[in-house]
């Protein structure tokens, strides 16, 4: 073998093994934040300062714990929508139980059980019955959110004591909490999904569904496990946001539903299956939270904020189209 | 030749149990309803009932052409709002009635377009393609009235609003014979037997030479039309056009499909149990309405109405065995 | 004759004798009738297969060509070409002498020609009548509106003559299979066309319902119809072909008419040897344990009518039969995937019992027919692919490794010699060997006893055939069992020990020793004898 050919085959294989890594589509989100940023820096005077990227990191982590446990629903080529009404019924009865008793462990307690008891009804309704996840996540999006409007009746609960606040507002050894726990949950979902053979099983099922359960991969199990997880951040980003805002409303939930999905569609996650990750998902939540930080900031009518996120959808799925009829073509 | 099909005749019994969920529902409610409170068949509440029912009839029905195609289309509340807006902005302008429906439906047909595209040539999953229409159509509508409701609409409307045949309201009138339009085209044009096709066997049309993405688009343009009628009723009802007045609409339309006994089952369902569906669904409402129920209540009962009818579906679809 | 033989083996040795003629079944066509199409040298390309290599096919008025060949001959790909459903790479396809281009199946309607399909093409929702004109309703004087009545009128009618008197206004999906099948012809039949494609027609059909349907080209061949007649039963090849075309890895092989040929010489064309001749060195030596696998009479809801069997350790067995006769269904149920409503399977004398993952850690393995679609995630690296069924044999405790799944995945596609410069390619841009043998590699990870092979060597090029086949004999050599689904009958005669024959859900017969020739198992399977 000549030495150019072999070299040839070295550079395609160190192309090859890119293109398989992470490692690509992270550089090319971290450069689209950069120019988000720059561009903002330059058009106004107060994004580059402390105050508004502390604000910046804290909404973006509180969408980054809202869209973690949606990232593994989308790896095995699932979608739930319930994940915003989740949110909001989960703060409403973490509200509801610290009032009625002044026990922030049981009210922690509640919210964490409310979203994992929807995810878990999800989970039934898509591994054993077999409904088309969108259908059956659109409907229990509907019951939760009515559920909350109704256990509210029209109210709005606030006023929460210091040491739940802190969850949502507080700092920790000068860093926000919100961050501390978007950091414990990166390590932790990074780890699982790279580091367990349940994540890597969970990328096998979405990547082909068939081929994993006759590989042997119990599918039933994993995708129950997927929805429940996804109910429980949920649920977690309800606690999160009610300390963050230290007050409970059962609107919260639907305007959210939408940047969710922009969050985990920019962050690399398929609606067909088998792609996603941790940091793919953190970076899609900085990058939508400096689009609509940036909107605010250049004094943009906020009327335009969902119109924003709904073409930031269209945007990602037309990007997926394209490079899925380019692969087709190859 | 009985001997050539699969299932024998159906007993009363099983065809019973295979009566759509919401004949069950209207039967069980009616009753239930008018011995809680008088009012409820009483003229004027029937008549309530007739016109909500008639707005929603208007995007149920083009929305079990989207089911039956196996998509959905979670725009239509949205896109409802935002040509209702777009058309209350033009009459307040002093524009007539006609060019303002023919706005409404242009608007409404424009998405469906864009809807009909993305899933039919770019095969995109429909719920999030009109998930994201749905918030740029949310977004126009917002801006277009900086939030904020749009009245002075002028007399044509009002007449539309109060004028009747019959004793008959002219929204109902007209929901009636855009139903039955809808019906001819579903079950007595090609349009209507490639929308069966295009969700029971797609590439069994493909082999047969049809441009299946042109009809698939067709889809959701039909939807978008449709969307425009509903906002005219939905505008003349209220007299008036508020940008977020329609979102969940989608919602009580997916709702009333699947209650009708529609499903995403290669292509399965029937145009008229859509008919039934909405009116369950308007009883429901209108019922607890009348129970002082609030609206969000009333949206966890259709929510678990659909999971109940779903299983139910799956049931039977199983011969009546869990798994 | 002469000339035939010496078409069909050139060396000159191991003819064979025309033992049953089908000479004077049919009078030959005298007088060529004109040729309605024809097709010149077309070829087609796979990744990683040949499907179609410079074929030729003349189609004349009047005339019943029939196509032969074996699963994966290239028959299928043929007729896509000429239907418009696949795009030639290179070739040329003449409508009466005019150079035509078939792009989508509406161009082939528009010149008639028509089609059914051995997959269903129908609407299930929608009614018989809909089904037979879908995509040509007759139209009313109303505009947009469809004459139902004279659709259902004419479907009624084209459904009488081939014998199913039914409602038509009745759903598609109400029919039983073979009924729906019938509605396809009637599809076809519909649409009057001048060359009429029929693949595999009468597969589920009974006889009687056979007979309407030959009947009915009789008829249609009179009026000056071409039909491409496409099926395994040597009688209906007998009752109807004026000529016969046969194929073999995507070359026409033997184009003849019925006069001029015998049964044993088509079958000889079609395997592409002289009948008994297949090495089967080495096989006697290996020692054969005990029975490890036994059916005893398993039913399934999927079409198995009472399959009895056994697989001893150290034993290649094989399981032969035609598309839709049980082969892979016995695969689905010893693995799990479809539940055995009666009998028993007992692995390792105790009975079988729980889903796929448990059976999966009691040591079976399914290599799966559809490798793309079943065998193996695309999208995903050789490396991934290679532990999709030993992630709880390798990392007992969970936690994933990346240095044990590099090391794994190297040994792997060392000791396979699959050919990639390393594991993270995506399995995707493989070759078909080179994806059989991830597939094979993931269950030796996995440490399977038990390898199902369904159609092994489908869709893979000739030297890496003769690997896959070494591995199966490497894998039973080392007291291993295999269980091998092939439509190849060299590769079932060549490596199995013994070879089960199935019909229609049973066990038509077993062949072991000197029995196990290929013209045995074609007799069993086709119902010939």
């Amino acid at each position: 073998m000549s030495e150019a050919t072999r070299s040839g085959r070295d550079w395609h294989s160190a192309i090859d093994k890119l293109r398989g890594s992470e490692i690509e589509s992270i550089f090319l989100r971290l450069a689209v934040l950069f120019v988000v940023g720059l561009f903002l820096t330059i058009a106004t005077d107060t994004f580059l300062t402390q105050t508004n990227l502390v604000n910046l990191l804290r909404q973006a982590s509180l969408m980054f714990l809202l869209a973690a446990g949606l990232t593994l629903v989308l790896i095995v080529g699932g979608i739930d929508l319930s994940v915003g009404a989740n949110l909001a019924l989960s703060a409403c009865l973490t509200a509801g139980v610290y009032k009625a008793t002044n026990s922030v462990p049981l009210a922690i307690a509640t919210g964490l059980a409310t979203g994992a008891a929807i995810g878990f009804v999800n989970s039934l309704l898509v591994a054993f019955l077999k409904l088309p996840p969108f259908l059956a996540t659109f409907a229990t999006l509907w019951v939760c959110q009515g559920l909350a409007f109704f256990y509210m009746s029209g109210s709005v609960i606030y006023g929460f004591p210091p040491e739940m606040r802190a969850l949502g507002s507080g700092f920790w050894l000068g860093i926000p909490v919100p961050v501390i726990l978007m950091t414990i949950i990166l390590i932790f979902l990074t780890v699982f999904l790279r580091r367990s053979t349940i994540g890597h099983e969970l990328y096998a099922i979405g990547s082909n569904a068939t081929a994993a359960r006759l590989s042997g991969i119990p599918v039933r199990r994993r995708l129950i496990l997927v929805y429940v997880l996804s109910g429980l951040t949920a649920g977690f980003a309800g606690i999160v946001y009610l300390a963050r805002v230290n007050s409970a409303d059962a609107g919260v939930g639907e305007p959210l539903l939408l940047p969710v999905i922009a969050v985990v569609l920019i962050g690399g996650a398929s609606l067909y299956g088998g792609r996603g990750s941790a940091i793919g998902t953190l970076s899609g939540a900085l990058i939508l939270t400096a689009v609509l930080n940036g909107m605010n900031l250049l004094a943009i009518d906020s009327n335009l904020q969902p119109m924003a996120a709904g073409l930031v959808v269209l945007l990602a799925l037309a990007l997926e189209a394209v490079s899925k009829k380019h692969q087709r073509k190859k | 030749m009985t001997e050539l099909v699969a299932k024998p005749p159906a007993s009363i019994g099983t065809r019973l149990l295979n009566m759509p969920g919401a004949a069950f529902i209207t039967i069980a409610l009616v009753p239930l309803f008018a011995f809680s409170n008088d009012a409820f068949l009483g003229a004027s509440n029937l008549t309530n009932i007739m016109v909500q029912t008639s707005i929603l009839l208007m995007v149920a029905v083009p929305m079990t052409y989207v089911i039956l195609t196996e998509g959905l289309d979670i725009s239509m509340g949205a896109v409802v709002s935002l040509c209702g807006v777009a058309m209350a902005l033009y009459l307040a302008d002093g524009g007539g009635l006609f060019v303002a429906i023919l706005i409404a439906c242009a608007v409404g047909a424009a998405f469906g377009a864009f809807n009909g595209v993305c899933v039919a040539y770019f095969q995109m999953p429909s719920f999030v393609v009109t998930l994201g229409t749905m918030g740029v159509a949310h977004g126009l509508a917002l801006i277009l009235t900086n939030a904020s409701i749009v009245t002075g609409l002028g007399d044509q409307i009002l007449a539309l609003q109060t004028g009747s045949l019959a004793a008959i309201p002219y929204t109902v009138l007209i929901a009636i014979s855009l139903y039955a339009l809808a019906h001819l085209i579903l079950y007595h044009t090609r349009f209507g037997t490639y929308v069966f096709a295009i969700g029971g066997n797609r590439h069994g049309l493909e082999l047969a030479g049809i441009p299946v993405n042109l009809w698939h688009t067709g889809v959701y343009v039909f939807a978008g039309l449709y969307a425009g009628i509903a906002a005219t009723l939905l505008t003349t009802r209220t007299f008036s056009a508020h940008p977020t007045v329609a979102i969940g609409m989608e919602f009580d339309a997916i709702a009333a499909v699947i209650l009708g006994g529609t499903s995403f089952d290669r292509g399965k369902g029937w145009l008229f149990g859509t008919v039934l569906g909405v009116i369950a669904i308007g009883v429901l409402r209108n019922g607890l309405n009348l129970m002082a129920v609030s609206s969000s209540v009333q949206a966890v009962a259709i929510g678990l109405l659909v999971i109940g009818t779903l299983l139910l579906d799956k049931l039977r679809a199983n011969g009546w065995r869990l798994t | 004759m002469g000339n035939l033989a010496e078409r069909l083996d050139p060396d000159g040795g191991g003819r064979v004798n025309a033992d049953v003629s089908l000479q004077g079944v049919r009078p030959a066509q005298v007088s060529p009738a004109p040729c309605v199409l024809s097709v010149k040298g077309i070829c087609k390309t796979y990744p990683g297969v040949q499907a179609l290599q410079n074929v030729d096919l003349d189609l004349h008025a009047g005339e019943v060509h029939a196509i032969m060949g074996e699963n994966g001959a290239g028959k299928s790909s043929l007729i896509k070409a000429i239907v418009g459903a696949i795009t030639c790479d290179s070739g040329e396809i003449r409508v009466d002498g005019t150079p035509v281009s078939i792009n989508t199946p509406a161009d082939a309607q528009t010149l008639g020609i028509a089609a059914i399909h051995q997959e269903l093409s129908l609407v299930p929702h929608l009614s018989i009548a809909q089904n037979v004109f879908l995509g040509r309703e007759p139209m009313t004087g109303v505009p947009f509106m469809v004459d139902h009545r004279k659709m259902a009128d004419d479907a009624a009618a084209i459904l009488h003559d081939i014998g199913l008197d039914c409602d038509v206004g009745a759903k598609a999906d109400s029919l039983k299979v073979a009924h729906q099948q019938v509605v396809e012809i009637a599809k076809a039949l519909s649409q009057n066309a001048r060359v009429l494609i029929l693949d595999e027609p009468t597969a589920s059909l009974s006889d009687r319902e056979a007979d309407a349907l030959f009947a009915m080209i009789d008829r249609l061949r009179a009026k000056g119809t071409a039909i491409v007649y496409i099926s395994h039963r040597m009688n209906e090849i007998g009752r109807l072909a004026d000529r016969i075309t046969v194929l073999r890895d995507g070359k026409r092989v033997l184009s003849a008419t019925p006069s001029e040929i015998s049964t044993d010489e088509i079958i000889v064309a079609m395997v592409g040897r002289p009948v008994a001749q297949p090495s089967k060195e080495g096989r006697a030596d290996r020692p054969v344990g005990d029975a490890v696998l036994e059916l005893e009479d398993v039913w399934t809801g999927t079409g198995l009518a009472g399959i009895t069997m056994s697989i001893r350790a150290g034993e290649i067995v094989g399981l032969a039969g035609l598309v839709g006769s049980g082969r892979t269904e016995v695969a689905r149920a010893i693995f799990g995937v479809d539940p055995v409503l009666a009998g028993r399977i007992d692995w390792m004398g105790a009975p079988l019992t729980g889903d796929t993952p448990e059976r999966v850690k009691s040591g079976i393995a399914l290599v799966p027919e559809d490798r793309k679609e079943q065998g193996l995630c695309l999208e995903q690296t050789i490396s991934q692919n290679l532990l999709h069924a030993s992630f709880w044999k390798v990392f007992p405790k969970r936690l994933f490794r990346p240095s044990r799944a590099r090391s794994i995945s190297r040994d792997s596609i060392a000791k396979l010699r699959v050919a990639t410069p390393h594991g993270e390619k995506r399995v995707g841009l493989l070759s078909g060997g080179n994806q059989q043998k991830t597939v094979i590699g993931k269950w030796l990870n996995a440490d399977a006893r038990l390898f199902i092979f369904d159609e092994p060597t489908r869709g893979i090029d000739i030297g890496a055939k003769a690997e896959i086949v070494d591995l199966m004999i490497a894998l039973v050599e080392r007291g291993n069992s295999v269980l091998m689904i092939s439509s190849e009958l060299p590769e079932l005669v060549g490596c199995c020990d013994r070879v089960y024959v199935l019909r229609e859900g049973e066990v038509a017969g077993e062949l072991a020793d000197a029995d196990l020739t290929e013209d045995a198992i074609l007799r069993l399977a086709m119902h010939h004898d």
